[in-house]
């Protein structure tokens, strides 16, 4: 063995290709005894390779794996599965074999060549087994469990391994959301208590910042950020890696935070949903909750979404900037003022269509109308129907009026948010290109 | 409930890994045993010559037991004449063919069990994979060669040998190189096995030796064997068994998949390349000298999971007393079935193992991990 190393786990600089493609560049990390490390990315950015290759299932084309000291491709692979033990995302369901011979398996490594079990392995085995709390149904088959259990199951055969370091690759899938708690909670616990190494692949970011001690983001195969949750998780790193816009939040009794992904926005809608594309964009004049149907949905439909004006803190102005659309705002308690004015024309300018929903209107919000109606011609305007109760127009009737110019002047009463849809594809077909902007 | 993380275990508990099956060893093995046993002496009352059972039995355990008391190994209304051609009849002919059907049908399950176990493919089997069918192409070689008849015995098993490897290597190939599932690989060794048995049948027709029918090795058979035959047949099984039987727990954990059995330390090429390899050897031994016996590598391990359970360690060695029992069974219906005339041993197991096959293929429901790898 070489010099004392603090760290379990210790990769310098990894570097797999796959062909022709680089599965992982110039990866580094380490991860101590009793520490749970997520290993997080987005799909295909290289935490199973990661794992195999720490694993030593595949050989890197550079850098340097050391598990305890000790360099894992040079090591035999007995050796190696005395270090290391994996626990692959899926294995075949196999032979019938009963749970206790299954995690029986684990014990391979410490076998003589040819030998049976003797105590010592009896004893790890039924360790591992009281662990994951299935000692007592240690003669069911496992191609009778379910999916949860299998997981657990599979943890007790790689902890019977007795290893210093773990690899799990994604224990959590195919779980339901009561086990997916349940098995991270125990793998912490047992790094914890048995100060054992854990390194797990998950791509669910608040299992990851719930139990992680560190974080470790890829990226197309490279180490993007890595630290405490608290310090990697951030909505720029969600935006870079991810492409998601999301609410990042602090757990007020954990500490730890938590996100809430939002909408992608800019992207194009899917390949097969019929939208104007690249996108059009509409401008959703709103306020007071009367655009919380609407907006959210001419989103979903692969429209891109401009708001206002609408106040701060007015719920269609919260709803407008967690899904991060384009927005006019104004101060609360106070009317629409020139800059915001000028905000709106230029958001109507750079829109292919209106829609008014039923807004509550008042002194604050008049200048909506007002400059909509300056608007009528040239953008196409569609208005839902105004309720009869309760009242809309605090404006003592000037609003109405500015209503009903409207219509003369060519905006449209459109039934319903269903027939707003309708309506906007009729009248903005796929070839309006004008908005062209790089997909994501 | 739980108790604490290195509690003591206690000694019941740890030695109490019942295994998950319908039936425990203590129960399974000493009535395997007894009943090959029972089996074995029971069939040297069948054959073409009609010998009184009692007869046939005590001749049996007279020679066994070394023949101390040269009268008792017929009853005294038997002329000593009379018994001495039985005697010869029982001992020279009768059970060298049960002899041989035992370590014939143990070879066959021992390579079927293996196959199963390292392809992960419940229908492997020496004759299905075409492993018997190119053995015997081999061994017929010989034969059709003319080769001095003195060096026949040593060369048959070796020229059965290099049959085998081809097809050996075919599979092996196909297994590794193409992951399309159990049903493709079984369908590629049913294409080698026809096309070797093919190229037996066209042998067949050139034959120069006419007076050695070449009839046996397309459907087996027991009858013409002799003790000196047999201790190959027995040796080569007991050896090349027991190198198979010391891998069973690295067969164990390719059932896990390459990936996680390489993790724990097994290099999966080399166990299935050995196996390969090794299986090869046992079934050409047993193809030189009895021809192509199809399904018993296949039926007698199903039959042992079903009762014992699927850890190869079981597997492997009851298989082979299974394998033992089943292709007793198929020679004394072949030589019940029709007497005087001996039917080849190779009909009576494809009576049973054909539709066993068919009923394998429609029971898709949780295979031993047939279907998972592809």
């Amino acid at each position: 063995m070489s010099a004392p190393d603090a760290a379990t786990l210790r990769v310098d600089r990894l570097t797999v290709r796959y062909g022709g493609r680089t599965a992982l560049a110039d990866v580094s990390l380490s991860a101590r005894s009793g520490e749970l490390v997520a290993l997080t990315g987005p799909n295909g950015s290289g935490k199973s390779t990661l794992l195999r290759a720490v694993m030593g299932l595949i050989a890197p084309q550079g850098g340097s794996v050391r598990v305890e000291g000790a360099n894992v491709p040079e090591l035999e692979l007995i050796e190696r599965a005395r270090r290391v033990a994996w626990a692959p995302q899926e294995e075949p369901v196999g032979e019938n074999v009963s749970i206790l011979e299954y995690v029986r398996f684990g014990r391979h490594p410490h076998l003589a060549p040819f030998a049976n079990e003797g105590p010592a392995d009896h004893a790890a085995v039924e360790r591992a087994l009281r662990r994951v709390d299935f000692w007592e149904e240690r003669s069911r088959g496992v191609a009778e469990l379910s999916g949860g259990e299998r997981q657990r199951v599979r943890l007790a055969r790689v902890l019977a391994q007795e290893t210093p370091l773990l690899l799990l690759d994604e224990p959590t899938a195919f779980l339901d959301i009561g086990h997916q708690l349940d098995a991270l909670e125990r793998v912490h616990t047992i790094a914890r208590q048995e100060r054992r190494c854990a390194v797990v692949a998950l791509h669910d970011l608040n299992l990851a910042a719930r139990f992680a001690d560190r974080i470790v983001v890829l990226s197309h195969g490279r180490c993007v950020a890595s630290g405490t949750p608290k310090e990697v998780l951030s909505p720029e790193l969600l935006a870079d890696v991810w492409g998601i816009v999301a609410d990042l939040r602090w757990d007020p009794v954990t500490g730890l935070p938590y996100l809430l992904p939002v909408l992608p926005m800019d992207r194009p809608p899917l390949a097969g949903t019929v939208g104007p594309r690249p996108m059009a964009r509409v401008h959703v004049i709103a306020g007071g909750g009367s655009g919380s149907e609407l907006i959210p949905r001419l989103a979903r439909e692969g429209f891109e979404v401009s708001v206002g004006a609408v106040h701060l803190f007015d719920s269609d102005a919260e709803l407008g900037e967690r899904l991060g659309v384009a927005m006019a705002t104004e101060m609360p308690f106070t009317a629409i003022s020139p800059p915001v004015a000028h905000h709106l024309e230029t958001l109507l300018e750079a829109c292919d269509a209106v829609v008014v929903a039923p807004v509550p209107t008042g002194s604050g919000n008049l200048a909506n109308w007002s400059i909509l109606a300056g608007w009528a011609g040239r953008r196409p305007i569609a208005l839902l129907p105004m309720p009869r109760e309760p009242a809309w127009d605090f404006t003592g009737g000037a609003a109405t009026r500015l209503r009903e110019e409207l219509l003369r002047l060519g905006g449209e009463e459109v039934g319903g948010v269903d027939d707003v849809v309708r309506w906007l594809r009729a009248r903005l077909p796929d070839a309006a290109t004008r908005s062209s902007r790089p997909s994501g | 409930m739980n108790a604490p993380p290195g509690a003591p275990v206690p000694r019941e508990e740890a030695v109490s890994p019942r295994r998950w099956g319908p039936l425990p060893l203590r129960v399974l093995v000493p009535a395997i045993v007894v009943g090959l046993f029972a089996l074995l002496v029971g069939s040297t009352a069948l054959g073409s010559v009609p010998i009184p059972a009692g007869t046939t039995i005590s001749i049996f355990f007279y020679q066994l037991t070394g023949g101390f008391v040269p009268s008792a190994a017929c009853p005294g209304s038997v002329a000593s004449h009379q018994c001495a051609i039985w005697t010869e009849i029982v001992w020279q002919a009768r059970v060298p063919s049960l002899v041989l059907a035992l370590a014939a049908g143990a070879a066959l399950a021992i390579s079927g069990g293996s196959l199963q176990g390292i392809f992960r493919n419940p229908l492997a089997d020496p004759f299905l994979l075409g492993l018997s069918s190119g053995a015997a192409l081999g061994a017929a070689a010989i034969f059709v060669l003319d080769v001095d008849p003195a060096h026949q015995a040593t060369l048959l098993p070796l020229a059965a040998f290099l049959g085998g490897i081809v097809p050996g290597a075919v599979i092996y190939l196909a297994a590794t190189l193409s992951r399309r599932g159990p049903t493709v690989l079984i369908l590629s060794g049913v294409a080698l096995s026809t096309f070797f048995s093919a190229i037996l049948s066209a042998m067949l027709l050139y034959n120069p030796s006419s007076d050695v029918s070449l009839n046996f090795w397309l459907l087996g058979s027991l009858g013409a064997t002799s003790w000196s035959d047999d201790g190959l047949v027995v040796g080569v099984t007991l050896v090349l068994g027991t190198v198979l039987y010391l891998r069973a727990r690295e067969i164990n954990l390719l059932q896990l998949g390459p990936e996680v059995a390489q993790s724990l330390g097994v290099r999966p090429q080399r166990t299935i390349q050995w196996t390969v390899l090794l299986t090869t050897a046992i079934t050409a031994t047993a193809v030189a000298f009895t021809g192509i016996i199809g399904f018993v590598g296949l039926i007698a391990p199903h039959l042992v999971r079903r009762l014992a359970g699927v850890d190869y360690r079981i597997v492997l060695p009851l298989g082979a007393l299974m394998g033992g029992i089943v292709l007793l069974v198929a020679w004394d219906v072949a030589v019940a079935a029709i007497p005087p005339i001996v039917i080849p041993v190779g009909i009576p197991t494809a009576f049973i193992g054909a539709p066993f096959l068919i009923y394998l293929l429609y029971r898709r429901r949780a295979p031993g991990g047939s279907a998972i790898d592809t």
